[in-house]
């Protein structure tokens, strides 16, 4: 059995066939494709939700069509369709839902709406097939740590304000580097030769704030007085704020006393991330697990897994004429049930 | 050999470690001939050398300070018996002890709430108000002041509520409701009524702020 899952909550339109069947009582995906094509702001600029979703509609046929011919399948062979519901700029989740009812009316098939920040959790689980993790979900969109308890993913830590990809796309921004700047401020940092200077640390319980670290890292660049060097400062927002996420995910590995940890999402593709992490969970006797690079970021695979998730597991679909889209959707307001 | 190395390294051969918890270890050792339990904020490789340092020895300093400090109000907390900012450990009385965690109704929220209006009374922002940071022998103890500090502003005692509403809402979810409205009876015993008005409407605009939330 296949579902198709499209995504389209901010930069990226993706569409992902993934195979789905039983195996002794457990639901087993496997991922047959996965096609994306990126909206890349201008230098300077960060995503514009109406650039984006015109990126997105045009991106649209030769993503699908990608998605199926990779995949060898016809849309007759296609069993429910998943999209993207939100959380997500309103724009450019509508290309995505206007795509996905379309198919559904024309083909007759079922139709599933999902959320975007379960697709990040569950496609991790079921590729690192860890059974009962804490999660690390970090991208543009998301900074929370979850577990699975009653039914849910509840929130066991968040940030307060900017998430961790917000903090260095707005930071880079700042200094006119092209948006996503994670990657480009981990080169930059590589340049101070490990010279530290105190950033705000603001770590509020299980929850963390980015904000302040923000403007101090901004003011730092256009103060010139204090000559440091744009690397100094990129290796000291670096250090900060993973360590921050690090503490707000060690006291929550002792809060929950979890013995499998998960990080997911755009962020998870950095190594010094995963590095202070692996360090982390170590010192909690907890193993450590990481949703390989090529899937940390938006695709369509995680909106068909959690599209399956949904279908087969709760016998949930919509209507054509039911299916929004919901631009606030919290993730901890998901009914989840799990094999 | 200073005062406090000889006396800390008699220690460091009678210890036993209990807990290694998210900021500290957490040993079992004596003190004069009575139990003690010594609270070591060891070094995280994780972190960059002078940010853990400076981290350790910060938290470290204000938690031995507001330990202290707070017993005048009428918080119970365990007594101090030494610090050493160099190493970052405190060490400090020993409770024979449940934690509030494993065994949480709405009259220990309720006396949770309590505690909370006693330190937000005196302006004290404890900054890690979790269940798991209170303890109960034949009454209650607070512990962990590491990331306390003193504040009159309305947000920072917001934000003390807004943890313990998600230490109930994720922990103890099934009980929640319960839990939540007999902190907010505890708390309004010292507070007031108005005050936890004022503090839930500056909750739901924290709330606001984060990922996704309804506006």
């Amino acid at each position: 059995m296949f579902c198709l899952g499209i995504e389209s909550t901010a930069h990226t339109f993706a569409c992902s066939v993934v195979q789905y069947s039983f195996y002794q009582n457990r639901l087993i995906g496997k991922i047959l494709s996965d096609a994306r094509d990126i909206y890349v702001p201008p230098t300077g600029s960060g995503i514009h939700p109406r650039d984006a979703s015109r990126h997105h509609c045009k991106a649209v046929e030769t993503v699908f069509k990608h998605a199926l011919c990779s995949a060898k399948v016809s849309m007759r062979d296609i069993d429910v369709i998943a999209y993207s519901a939100g959380p997500g700029l309103g724009p450019c989740l509508r290309v995505g839902a206007v795509v996905a009812r379309t198919l559904s009316a024309f083909h007759s098939k079922p139709l599933v709406p999902t959320n975007h920040g379960i697709g990040h959790v569950e496609l991790g689980i079921m590729i690192s097939r860890a059974k009962d993790p804490l999660v690390l979900l970090v991208s543009g969109g998301h900074t929370a740590i979850l577990a699975f308890s009653g039914k849910r993913w509840r929130i066991f830590g968040e940030t307060l304000d900017i998430t961790l990809g917000q903090l260095f796309d707005q930071f880079g921004r700042s200094l006119g580097l092209p948006s996503p700047c994670g990657h480009e401020i981990e080169q930059l940092g590589r340049k101070a030769a490990g010279n530290y200077r105190l950033l705000p640390y603001v770590v509020k319980g299980n929850d963390v704030s980015f904000s302040g670290l923000l403007t101090s890292a901004i003011r730092s660049v256009h103060n010139k007085s204090k000559e440091l060097s744009l690397g100094e400062i990129s290796f000291s927002l670096q250090e900060t704020s993973f360590a921050m996420v690090t503490e707000a995910v060690e006291r929550a590995l002792s809060l929950t006393l979890k013995n499998e940890f998960l990080i997911v999402g755009g962020v998870a593709a950095n190594n010094r991330l995963a590095e202070m992490l692996k360090e982390a969970c170590k010192r909690q006797k907890c193993k450590f697990y990481r949703c390989p690079a090529e899937l940390a970021g938006d695709n369509g695979a995680q909106i068909a897994w959690a599209g399956i998730l949904e279908y087969v597991g709760k016998g949930r679909h919509v209507q054509v004429e039911k299916a929004f889209i919901n631009q606030s959707w919290r993730i901890n307001d998901v009914e989840v049930i799990r094999n | 050999m200073p005062f406090s190395y000889s006396i800390l390294l008699l220690q460091h051969q009678r210890r036993k470690l209990l807990k290694k918890g998210a900021e500290a270890d957490i040993f079992l050792t004596d003190w004069y001939g009575k139990r003690a339990i010594a609270k070591v904020r060891t070094v995280k490789a994780y972190r960059h050398k002078s940010l853990d340092l400076d981290i350790r020895r910060r938290r470290t300093i204000r938690e031995a300070q507001m330990l202290s400090g707070v017993k005048p109000i009428g918080i119970m907390c365990p007594h101090v018996y030494f610090v050493d900012p160099i190493s970052c450990e405190i060490i400090m009385e020993f409770l024979a002890a449940k934690n509030a965690k494993e065994i949480i109704n709405s009259e220990i929220s309720s006396q949770i709430g309590t505690y909370a209006g006693l330190l937000h009374s005196r302006n004290i922002i404890h900054g890690d108000l979790t269940t798991s940071n209170f303890l109960l022998e034949d009454k209650l103890y607070l512990l962990d002041f590491g990331l306390s500090f003193h504040s009159d502003r309305l947000e920072d005692k917001a934000v003390d509520i807004r943890l313990i509403k998600e230490t109930f809402s994720s922990v103890h979810y099934p009980q929640f409701e319960t839990l939540f409205s007999g902190f907010l009876q505890g708390y309004s015993t010292i507070q007031g009524k108005k005050m936890v008005k004022k503090l839930l409407t500056k909750v739901s605009s924290i709330e606001r702020r984060a990922r996704y939330a309804l506006h």
